[in-house]
């Protein structure tokens, strides 16, 4: 036998045992499952801060979960992988990312995008393809008016952004509220249930006024709201909008008694932007770790917010703890399904009534989490703390607030 | 006989390879690709339609439209509308097959009444008021809400099917190119490119100009308007910042000048290149995605400014031309 011929033959010999090894490799019984779930979040674009937050509060759960050892389903014990691309804030690429999530990467869960209309694109995905999907960034109320049977947000909706702070203020004797809001999806939701809590609590609401997306300067809107000298104003926007409010009421010397503003005042940069102007403005917020909440998981938001600190260096913003929620949501589900079955999953979705460091979770038939009360922060000695509602509150609410100039004066003698 | 078949050859050989790739292509869906892949053949099907109604006008005609996407933005609000079941004032619950002749239709109309205005300017005078008329028309679209929605959008009917989302889009560029290949070789088509040579020349020989230009002008809002109609069908909701995007203006744009202008497979060539190009390599760049979609259309006009097809027919122009960017002046085509 000639030598060379033994080079080829060990090769293929080696390339068969390998092969065998791998064959037993993937036998079921030796090896640890894993169950994978998509997520396809902003890293880039327009909601690139948010994504990336989201996206934390996802691996953070990811890191959770394995780290106790996994899911138990049926008799065995599942690690969970989560799948993740960069949607761009993009409903092209969020589209094409969820059908190659589904059909290509052959995931069993879906964990939504953030915002409301990269939303939209995803969950008609997730509905063709009969997936189960959870959304821990999006509150837009049209999401769950479109039939789908396999959308779940743990977000309080849009139109309850501001039921927590009018029945608190409606209580202290606030009688009138006007209106401002951005001419997008979910501003408009806002301003829509603004308008109808007003009426519930036996407000009159004076003038509703919407403003184009990236606008530059509202003062025509506050100068019409001074002369008609509400007790609430409303501004529904994004964080911008906030400033912008806050800035030409100063200006125009408009004293209504609350400024509530939706996006802006429950982020720490708008104290840090606006200083002493930012004394006692209300922000609704879907979370702050100061809020009393509690569950089996992640204990109280406080730890909650702890663990995040822990492993990301900076506190978690409440779109990360809504992205950790929903992600929890999901295996709370899987965990009382005991199964991995869309169908199974889905009907224990819809049964769960939990309380989590997020808040209650309780979907609707439609999917909306109804129970979870909106939260609503005050601006105080440049602190946010929670003033409403009361089960959750940690201070008591300022109002009437002071007027620009009075505020100016007591300054002024103060320093005096 | 011969020289005439040579000639024949020349004129329409494309067109039965054309039509074989079109067949072939026909039969992707049967070989058992996944959603992921017939999705992402519908896109290119889309881009290379919306690239090659933009050379028509663009490349054919030499009128620089920065503004195209407003056309798919008109196909895309009229289905929107059209089949949306709303409670808002103008709401007729049509179904995909009775709007979508309406979205070309209405595409049309609009780009008459805009063509009859802007299509008297010239040169950058036109390329800005198209860029105009498109974000007058997204300002439009979010103030008309009892109709549109507004800001808020409309929700479609979640009804998607990949496979007919695919044949709708196959055929659809199917008929786009062979129409686009077929007027340029038309005596219609040496009207279009005379006007972009010389439009007062072409005047002066007879030609209607304006009738050309409008003409062209239409056909290239007809298909773009059943484009962004499909768009919104695919996408099943809409609103004005993801129906009007400035992105998909410069995109039909750069695909065209990848390609070559005014040639008819250019387009073809340039959608598909950039497409994929888009998806696997910019997806890894992350940020630098659109930085480095400048550089490549920097790139494009200083080094191929007549496209890889527009170059590849010119005989005449080395490489060596190429990168030292002579030659420019040299007739192309």
């Amino acid at each position: 036998m000639k030598s060379w011929l033994i080079t080829p033959l060990l090769l293929a010999s080696l390339a068969l045992t390998t092969a065998c090894n791998q064959q037993s490799a993937e036998n079921p019984d030796s090896s640890t499952k894993t169950i994978k779930i998509g997520a396809a979040v902003s890293d880039t674009g327009k909601y690139a801060r948010e994504g990336k937050d989201t996206r934390q509060g996802y691996e953070l759960w990811e890191d959770w979960i394995n780290s106790q050892g996994g899911i138990e389903v049926g008799d065995r014990n599942y690690q969970v992988e989560i799948v993740y691309y960069d949607d761009e804030s993009s409903p092209d690429t969020t589209a094409k990312l969820v059908e190659k999530l589904i059909t290509e990467d052959q995931v069993d869960f879906l964990l939504a995008p953030y915002s409301s209309g990269l939303t939209k694109s995803a969950s008609a995905i997730a509905e063709k393809y009969d997936k189960v999907m959870v959304s821990g960034g999006a509150s837009g109320d049209s999401l769950f008016t479109r039939g789908f049977q396999n959308l779940f947000s743990v977000y309080t909706p849009a139109s309850y952004f501001t039921q927590s702070i009018l029945k608190a203020l409606s209580e202290k004797g606030a009688k009138t509220v006007v209106i401002a809001y951005e001419d997008t999806l979910f501003p408009t939701n806002v301003a829509e249930g603004t308008q109808k809590w007003a009426k519930d609590y036996g407000m009159e609401v004076l003038a509703v006024e919407t403003y184009p997306r990236d606008t530059a300067d509202l003062s025509a809107i506050t100068s019409k709201f001074k002369s008609l000298n509400p007790d609430i104003f409303v501004g529904g926007g994004h964080f911008n909008d906030a400033l912008l409010f806050v800035r030409s009421a100063k200006e125009q010397d408009f004293n209504p008694k609350a400024m509530v503003l939706t996006v802006g005042a429950s982020n720490p940069k708008f104290v840090q932007e606006m200083g002493e102007d930012s004394e006692y403005i209300f922000g609704p917020t879907q979370w702050e770790s100061s809020m009393q909440h509690q569950g089996n998981y992640f204990g109280t938001a406080e730890e909650y917010a702890e663990k995040y600190q822990a492993k990301w260096g900076e506190p978690p913003t409440y779109q990360a703890a809504g992205a950790s929620a929903a992600a929890l949501a999901l295996q709370m589900a899987i965990d009382e399904a005991d199964s991995l079955e869309t169908e199974a999953v889905r009907e224990a979705m819809k049964e769960l009534n939990e309380v989590t460091f997020f808040g209650k979770i309780n979907f609707d038939e439609t999917g909306k989490n109804i129970d979870k009360p909106m939260g609503t922060i005050q601006i105080v000695d440049g602190k946010i703390r929670v003033v409403a509602p009361e089960e959750i509150a940690l201070i008591k609410l300022n109002y009437p607030m002071p007027g620009w100039k009075q505020r100016n004066e007591s300054v002024s003698s103060s320093s005096n | 006989m011969k020289k005439f078949s040579r000639i024949w050859l020349r004129k329409w050989g494309a067109f039965p390879l054309w039509g074989l790739l079109i067949l072939l292509l026909s039969a992707y869906p049967s070989t058992g690709a996944s959603g992921i892949e017939l999705f992402t053949a519908t896109q290119i099907f889309l881009w290379v339609t919306l690239a090659s109604n933009w050379n028509l006008i663009g490349g054919m005609t030499g009128y620089l439209d920065f503004g195209h996407g407003v056309f798919f933005g008109i196909g895309a609000y009229t289905m929107g509308i059209l089949v949306t079941n709303t409670s808002l004032a103008f709401a007729p619950n049509l179904s995909f097959w009775q709007a979508l002749p309406w979205t070309g239709l209405i595409a049309v109309i609009f780009a008459l009444l805009i063509g009859w205005a802007t299509l008297r300017l010239k040169g950058p005078y036109f390329s800005i008021a198209m860029l105009s008329t498109f974000a007058a028309t997204r300002e439009l679209i979010r103030i008309l809400r009892p109709v549109t929605g507004g800001g808020s959008g409309l929700d479609l009917p979640p009804v998607l099917n990949r496979v007919g989302d695919y044949y709708f889009m196959l055929v659809l560029m199917a008929i786009v190119v062979s129409l686009i290949g077929w007027i340029r070789r038309s005596k219609l088509g040496l009207s279009l490119v005379a006007i972009r040579e010389d439009e007062i020349g072409a005047e002066m020989r007879g030609i209607n100009t304006t009738f050309h230009k409008l003409f062209a002008f239409a056909v290239a809002a007809f298909f773009t308007g059943i484009c962004g109609a499909f768009w919104a069908w695919q996408n099943t909701y809409i609103d004005p910042d993801v129906v009007f995007l400035q992105n998909r203006n410069i995109l039909m744009i750069m695909m065209c000048m990848l390609g070559g202008l005014g040639t008819v497979w250019g387009p073809v060539i340039g959608a598909l290149i950039l497409y994929l190009l888009q998806d696997s390599l910019w997806s890894n760049l992350a940020d630098y995605h659109l930085l480095s979609l400048g550089i490549l259309l920097i790139l494009i006009i200083l080094f191929i400014p007549y496209g890889i097809l527009g170059t590849l027919k010119n005989n005449k122009i080395s490489l060596l031309d190429l990168l030292s960017r002579r030659g420019f002046d040299t007739p192309h085509r």
